[in-house]
């Protein structure tokens, strides 16, 4: 371990702090100071914290919106060509739906067709919700500096970190390990990549 | 302070009642909660309950296989009453399965904080309630081998559903309920399952914990989106639970028959299935928190608060109820007539007066908060419910099929010893699950109980002092 | 959690509230005596319907407010006590909004009804199926039940109002302890008053027609009317100069997501289910209701509603943004307010023309047979006049029972919680 990190450079720096509110003190003044590539780690969403930290809106709601419509253009098109369509593909490729006839409905059947729509809509637009969630987030992760620091696992327990990367092109390792000393943590910990 | 005696039922409108008792620190929370799956064994009644229940769904097991060699002749169906036992307990179970989406979904959007304590095992819950209710239509169906054809699959007998039968609503309807249930309960678990990995002590827990984790760190610009994906989520499943017991309600509304064809179904579907299912949460939950010490977080007042929805949702089932009636007595229809009169008077009538004292009448003690504060009475009450639910279901189901409109064609039902066993063992299995998430699985919402405790508040001042910020509250 | 000073804040109607009170009653009784005027044109028995269709829309809205006041009550709600006060005062017109319905009363218990009311006609007594039915629709029965609506909606919305201003005086924060406590009786009551006055006002006009949902179709009527009524009067209260700081964008944004959930999206499934289920029996004594709603001109109507009051709606309220800023939510509540009015419109007028029907076997051939002519009802000025005259005294109402009050209620224990609250 010694040897590795003696040799690599540093991956960022990581400070400690024990409330929201100190977080959330703190990240305003890491955002003020203009970083870019920083992040907090909590152990449960702090309210108002992304907004401190500048987190753009996500895109998130408008992909979803996208692969609702899909949804429902998914399942109008699947109930109608199944149940009643009757064509020629290019004039070569006869496609023929099954039709038949229930209980004196006519083939095309709006209002029996609205329930199969809204539940291809509802299911299409939470693969979409979860799928492209993950997909922003890097999810599944299977490696993460943030990860292998056991001293940071208390992430997910009772502790507030920020994590200052070495990429960001402000970082320099005395100067941003004293910013972040200036910001009142508990500790700090470096980390390797 | 010990906030362990606090009594968080008193309704004072100055301030809201803590939701966690005993705990300022969160530390402790996760201590506590995790304490349920880290300790090295489980009580002794754990083990005595798995193993019954696993003897159950082994019952079901061989019953399904008796059922698919000997054919559904082994079945008390006969003809009128074509739709017997296996659709009963369908309904019942799609029913049991709505409450734990509503509880994550409904009330996370009406922010409900008291959800937090016990949306995590109602969503379990849910989940395993629809495995039970899918169950019952897959083996109805008959040829069991053919159950793929209630899908879309392209086939060389150029044959395909029929995308106006409600029955195939009912296809896409629970699939779809079932696979958004488990994608919400899922999504809703990455960051405790995060938590069990960094706790774990074995090899095995860490590889297990950590794999379904996905590599969750608790950044902020992943909770960002995470907590977008989360409300997103919700807003998908307040519709969706709404919908599902529609449809099921369709199945029987669509048709001509009196005590099935009536528009209020599907109102009354969903507000039955909200009951039954917060019947079958405190059913849960009270012995849950006995066993497990999570009394601090599953509270008296959460369990008043699920009294309270109990009693609601039971007013709204006595409400359809009586539109039913009263309506069925304006239309001066001969047979809309018949079929309530017979309900209650007819040779049903003992299933249906078993399902008016349940359902509507034993809730009524909820009026009093004296009874929404005893864990004996609620618990009672909850079974109550739960077998008035299911014979609501049997009255609907039965009772209109047995006597329609010609006396030639009318029939009784009795189920067999198979049909009996074959409800008794879907709990069984229903159980057997249930058991093993509480084990292995974080059953409650450890990220979400602390970000509603008042240490979670930014703003809150730094000396971490409650009663200090209380007074702030209603200053 | 942001802290708002309300001491800045203008929290009383003052004079302004006299004017609009003076304005919009002198304005809505004038529509009305010019309606009365022009009943020649549309005919008495249109008249009348006209007047009932107005009627029922304005106590839809009375009727949403009274619900959402117990409902916030019921649920000990934090977030809309900054908006309670103004649901509390619209619902207090149901003091008087009995007053609009003497015509009807008068018009029934004088024994000519029969032209609304099918079953109030001497020859129903012949019919053998409205027969079956008089022991419930007879006209005294009728009456009785209709003053017990009224004095019940009275009582509830007088004892809310009245407790609420109270407790503005006396800082008892007791006082919504007690409103807490009569919530879920009110509730039951107000549940079983609106369902049975919409089976009479509204059922009972096709009285072979039933349907287990209709009460609740009603109610989604109703809370459609509300939240797009109560989002106008907060835009324009505040477009006045007042509630600048206590109604927050955050109130905006949630009665939009409750116009959204309650207006939109239960509303169109309700009204699916219903005409779904209907449509898929196909049992003739139950089509027979939608059978004029789908034939000339009205097949249009329908399909405006669809359009016009749920799958435009849902596009415009889906997204987050179009419900946090007041100029697009006021448009879109004020488009939902019109919208409503056709719905209920559309509940009201239709019937199957006796001409059309009398001459055809099929469904087809009653739906050539139907020509304006023969639909015996065409739009006119007194359609357009009575709603609007109506809603006019309703607004005028409102202010009149705002008069003297704060506009929030200023000792609610909870106030300081709704005035800080954020949507994330």
């Amino acid at each position: 371990m010694s040897q590795s990190s003696s040799r690599e450079k540093i991956w960022g720096y990581a400070a400690e702090f024990t409330t929201p509110a100190a977080i959330t003190q703190a990240a305003k003044k890491v955002a003020a100071a203009g970083y870019r590539w920083w992040d907090c780690h909590t152990p449960f969403p702090v309210h108002g914290l992304d907004i401190a930290m500048g987190v753009k809106p996500t895109i998130l709601p408008i992909i979803v919106f996208f692969g609702g419509l899909t949804g429902t253009l998914v399942a109008i098109f699947l109930q109608v060509f199944t149940n009643s369509l009757e064509v020629n593909l290019w004039a070569i490729v006869p496609v023929i739906g099954y039709q038949f006839e229930v209980s004196g409905k006519p083939l095309i059947s709006g209002p029996a067709f609205v329930p199969v729509m809204f539940e291809l809509t509802v299911l299409l637009s939470a693969l979409t919700t979860v799928g492209s969630m993950f997909l922003l987030n890097g999810l599944p992760c299977l490696y993460h500096p943030v990860l292998k620091s056991t001293k940071l696992a208390r992430i997910t327990d009772d502790r507030f970190y920020i994590v200052i990367e070495a990429r960001d092109p402000k970082f320099t390792d005395e100067a941003t390990r004293s910013f972040l000393d200036s910001l009142g943590p508990e500790s700090i910990e470096p980390l390797e990549p | 302070m010990s906030a362990l005696n606090v009594d968080n039922t008193v309704d004072d409108p100055r301030q809201r009642s803590p939701l966690v008792l005993g705990h300022t620190d969160f530390a402790s929370v996760t201590n506590e909660i995790c304490a349920v799956n880290e300790a090295p064994k489980p009580p002794k009644l754990w083990y005595v309950t798995l193993v019954i229940s696993a003897c159950l769904a082994s019952t079901l097991l061989v019953l399904v296989g008796y059922l698919v060699v000997t054919g559904v002749g082994v079945w008390g169906n006969n003809n009128p009453v074509m739709w017997g036992f296996p659709i009963v307990n369908f309904v019942f179970w799609v029913g049991i399965g709505h409450a734990g989406t509503l509880i994550s979904a409904i009330l996370f959007l009406f922010r409900q904080k008291w959800r937090t304590s016990i949306n995590r095992f109602a969503e379990a819950m849910t989940i395993f309630a629809v495995i039970c209710a899918g169950l019952f239509p897959g083996i109805h169906i008959g040829r069991v081998w053919l159950a793929y054809w209630l899908f879309p699959i392209p086939n060389q007998m150029e044959m395909w559903p029929q995308f106006r039968s409600p029955l195939l609503w009912d296809v896409f309807a629970v699939s779809t309920y079932f696979t958004v249930s488990l994608l919400f309960w899922y999504v809703g678990m990455i960051p405790d399952l995060a938590t069990l990995r960094d706790r774990s002590n074995n090899r095995i827990k860490a590889i297990a914990y950590g794999f379904f984790s996905l590599g969750w760190r608790g950044s902020m610009r992943h909770w960002h989106r995470y907590e977008r994906a989360y409300l997103l989520l919700a807003a998908l499943a307040t519709p969706l639970v709404l919908s599902v017991h529609s449809v099921v309600s369709f199945d029987f509304a669509v048709s001509q028959l009196p005590g099935w064809h009536t528009t209020i179904f599907p109102p009354y579907f969903v507000a039955g299935a909200i009951f039954s299912g917060f019947a079958m949460v405190l059913t849960l939950a009270i012995p849950a928190r006995q066993i497990w010490g999570l009394k601090n977080f599953i509270t008296m007042r959460h369990l008043e608060n699920m009294n309270k929805v109990i009693l609601l949702t039971g007013s709204m089932v006595g409400y359809a109820y009586g539109t039913e009636f009263f309506i069925a007595w304006y239309s001066g229809e001969l047979y809309e007539k018949f079929a309530f009169i017979n309900r209650a008077f007819g040779q049903y009538a003992w299933a249906y007066w078993i399902m008016v004292s349940c359902n509507v009448l034993s809730p009524q003690v909820f009026w009093f908060k004296r009874a929404r504060t005893s864990i004996w009475l609620m618990f009672i009450v909850s079974i109550f419910v739960n077998i008035g639910m299911w014979f609501e279901r049997f009255v609907i189901v039965v009772t209109s099929l047995a006597q329609d409109f010609l006396p030639s064609s009318w029939g009784y039902y009795e189920p067999t010893w198979v049909d009996t066993m074959t409800f008794v063992g879907s709990f069984g299995l229903f159980m057997t699950l249930f058991l093993l998430f509480i084990r292995f699985l974080p059953v409650l919402a450890i990220a979400e109980i602390k970000a509603v405790m008042p240490e979670a508040d930014p703003h809150a001042h730094h000396e971490h002092d409650p009663d200090h910020d209380h007074e702030e509250g209603h200053a | 959690m942001k802290r708002i000073d309300l001491s800045r804040d203008t929290l009383t109607l003052g004079s302004f509230g006299g004017k609009v009170f003076v304005l919009s009653g002198v304005l809505g009784l004038a529509g009305l005596g010019v309606s009365f005027g022009l009943k020649s044109i549309a005919g008495n028995d249109a008249f009348m319907k006209s007047w009932l269709f107005a009627f029922l829309a304005v106590l839809a809205i009375c009727l949403g407010a009274l619900f959402f006041t117990i409902l916030q009550h019921l649920v000990k709600a934090g977030w809309s006590v900054a908006v309670r006060r103004l649901s509390e005062g619209i619902a207090a017109n149901l003091v008087w909004i009995w007053v609009l319905f003497i015509p009807i009363f008068v018009l029934m218990v004088s024994g000519n009804g029969g032209h609304l009311f099918p079953w109030a006609a001497p020859e129903a007594a012949h019919d053998h199926l409205l027969h079956e039915k008089s022991s419930y629709l007879n006209i005294t029965f009728w009456w009785i039940r209709a003053v017990v609506f009224f004095a019940v909606w009275a009582l509830l919305s007088r004892f809310y109002f009245g407790l609420s201003r109270r407790q503005d005086a006396s800082g008892d924060y007791k006082a919504t302890n007690t409103m807490q406590w009569f919530a879920p009786l009110a509730m039951i009551l107000y549940a079983l008053t609106q369902t049975f006055a919409s089976y009479d006002w509204i059922m009972s006009l096709e009285p072979k027609w039933f349907s287990t949902m209709f009460g609740v179709y009603y109610f989604a009527v109703s809370v459609t009317g509300f939240f797009s009524a109560i989002l106008l009067l907060i835009f324009f209260l505040q477009k006045s100069g007042r509630l600048q700081e206590a109604i927050t964008r955050e109130h905006y944004h949630d009665l939009g997501k409750l116009l959204f959930g309650f207006g939109v999206v239960f509303w169109a499934y309700i009204g699916y289910s219903q005409y779904m289920l209907i449509w898929y029996a196909n049992i003739p004594i139950e089509t027979s209701w939608f059978f004029p709603r789908q034939i000339g001109p009205w097949y249009w109507v329908s399909l405006i509603l669809i359009f016009g009051h749920f799958v435009l709606p849902f596009l415009l309220l889906v997204s987050r943004w179009p419900k946090r800023f007041k100029g697009s939510i006021a448009i879109i509540a004020g488009w939902m307010i019109i919208i409503f009015c056709v719905d209920v419109y559309w509940l009201v007028i239709p019937v199957v023309p006796e001409s059309a029907l009398a001459g055809a076997e099929t469904y087809d051939q009653l739906v050539e047979a139907v020509t304006p002519a023969s639909l015996g009802w065409q739009l006119n000025a007194v359609d357009f006049l009575l709603p609007a005259s109506m809603l006019s005294l309703l607004l005028s109402g409102t202010m009149f029972n705002l008069r003297r009050c704060s506009l929030v209620p200023t000792s609610d224990p909870r106030l300081e919680e709704s005035l800080s609250f954020e949507n994330f």
